[in-house]
């Protein structure tokens, strides 16, 4: 990629028709931390969608939205009733990083090791896509492929919605890393419902490690209708190894990965149900 | 290559200021090449942290921006932290504690420093960290940095979280 035009449109429907005529030489930028990474020589028209107003944070009814240009450090520092995405903002990269990187740009082109497309399959978030008008997709469509595939004719990815946790839901989030600012080598969350001492629903996700991130099934069928007890989370934790295809690398075999997934999910859950709890801040 | 033929406005160092410039050229390159080279290149990938900036007040870094992502916006260099005649509290701190080997990170902190300072009004272990965990230091093990910043912060709890006067624009200094 070669930048060799940048265009700062001031409304919505500005930046689309500019996307649109532009096709495949155009590019959206919001922090543009990403794009100083994209190799090749196409010559591209930078398209910055940071001065449409889609920098927000806002609570509506059961819903939280976050505007797609939002950076990390604002969510990271955001606090709501029963707030959750600030832990895994909190893990992604430096500070610097957080301070200009966006909830979009984590998610409009999805890097294996990306944190933030795990957390919303687990929160079962809706991302709002504007495209003249502004239609909503859940996240298992969503992340279901290269979400490239969404944006072919101008379309802009403008919010994010999660839902309020209530009471009786439990969050938990997991990254580990090699050192506090290193990329994922694996990145764990998990939604609880709880119905009294049961486990009413869960939806747990997983990224970094395989190769796109992925909802863990198996580990969901291990929780689903069970006691949130030590025990139970331990049995689902161990259906993560065959949840998915783990894969290793930078010198870590794909079995240490897969034992980190485990003890990943373990973790997770345990915070989950302290979540469920009550947590203290 | 392009030509230098797009112009953008922004404040720096408190001064309005417009360049003309390049759609793919970094913000780093710019300062650099307009005499402000205080702003260090180190690694030129967002991870050593030498060419921090602040962008609206926020620590950036200078080398993942383009220039023209700061039309309108304020920019602010190690030049308006301090000067060698009149170094800022931090920077007094550093020199004392003797922490600067080789110097090159210390720009960059002393940014990440000044956004902590002006953001936060305490300045607890795990808050600081966080506001320097995108700075590397490779000659000191951080601990005589550490000890600096937290002389110049403990004071600063002590004297009430009182901003310090704005010091602004003393283009030449950091070099």
């Amino acid at each position: 990629m070669k930048l060799c035009e940048f265009i700062r449109p001031s409304t919505l429907a500005e930046a689309r028709k500019a996307l649109r005529a532009l096709g495949p030489k155009g590019m959206p930028l919001a922090g543009g931390t990403a794009l100083h990474f994209m190799q090749g020589k196409t010559p591209i028209t930078a398209v910055d969608i940071t001065r449409l107003g889609l920098s927000f944070i806002k609570q509506k009814g059961d819903l939280f939205v976050i505007g797609a240009a939002t950076p990390l450090s604002d969510i990271q520092r955001h606090r709501g009733p029963r707030w959750a995405m600030h832990e895994i903002c909190r893990r992604i990269s430096t500070h610097q990083v957080r301070n200009v990187s966006t909830i979009g740009g984590n998610i409009a082109r999805v890097f294996p090791w990306a944190d933030l497309p795990v957390v919303l399959l687990a929160m079962d978030a809706r991302m709002v896509i504007y495209s003249g008008k502004e239609k909503e997709i859940p996240a298992d469509e969503y992340f279901s492929s290269q979400p490239a595939r969404l944006f072919r004719d101008g379309e802009i990815l403008t919010a994010v919605k999660i839902p309020v946790l209530k009471a009786h839901h439990g969050f938990g989030s997991v990254k580990a890393t090699r050192n506090a600012a290193a990329f994922s080598l694996v990145t764990i969350a998990a939604l609880l419902e709880l119905d009294g001492g049961t486990i009413k629903k869960a939806r747990v996700a997983a990224g970094s490690g395989i190769p796109f991130p992925q909802r863990l099934k198996a580990v969901e069928a291990a929780l689903a209708g069970k006691e949130a007890s030590p025990a139970t989370f331990e049995a689902a934790a161990a259906a993560a190894g065959a949840s998915a295809k783990w894969v290793g690398g930078e010198g870590m075999s794909a079995d240490y990965i897969r034992q980190l997934a485990e003890v990943s999910v373990l973790d997770a859950l345990e915070r989950a149900a302290k979540f469920a709890r009550g947590r203290v801040e | 290559m392009h030509k230098i033929t797009h112009p953008v406005s922004f404040t720096l160092n408190g001064e309005k200021k417009t360049f003309l410039t390049r759609p793919d050229e970094k913000l780093l390159s710019l300062l650099r090449r307009e005499g402000y080279r205080g702003t260090k290149y180190g690694c030129g990938q967002g991870t050593c942290g030498a060419c921090t900036v602040l962008l609206d007040g926020r620590a950036t870094y200078a080398c993942l921006l383009y220039a023209m992502q700061a039309e309108g916006r304020e920019v602010r260099t190690i030049e308006s932290a301090g000067t060698f005649d009149n170094p800022s509290d931090f920077q007094k701190e550093l020199v004392a504690a003797g922490a600067v080997q080789c110097g090159y990170c210390i720009p960059g902190m002393v940014m990440s420093a000044t956004a902590l300072m002006e953001s936060e009004k305490t300045f607890e272990d795990e808050i600081v960290k966080e506001y320097m965990d995108g700075n590397l230091c490779r000659c000191t093990g951080y601990e005589k940095i550490w000890v600096a910043l937290r002389r110049t912060l403990d004071r600063r709890a002590a004297e009430g979280g009182k901003p310090a006067a704005k010091r602004t624009s003393a283009k030449g200094a950091g070099k």
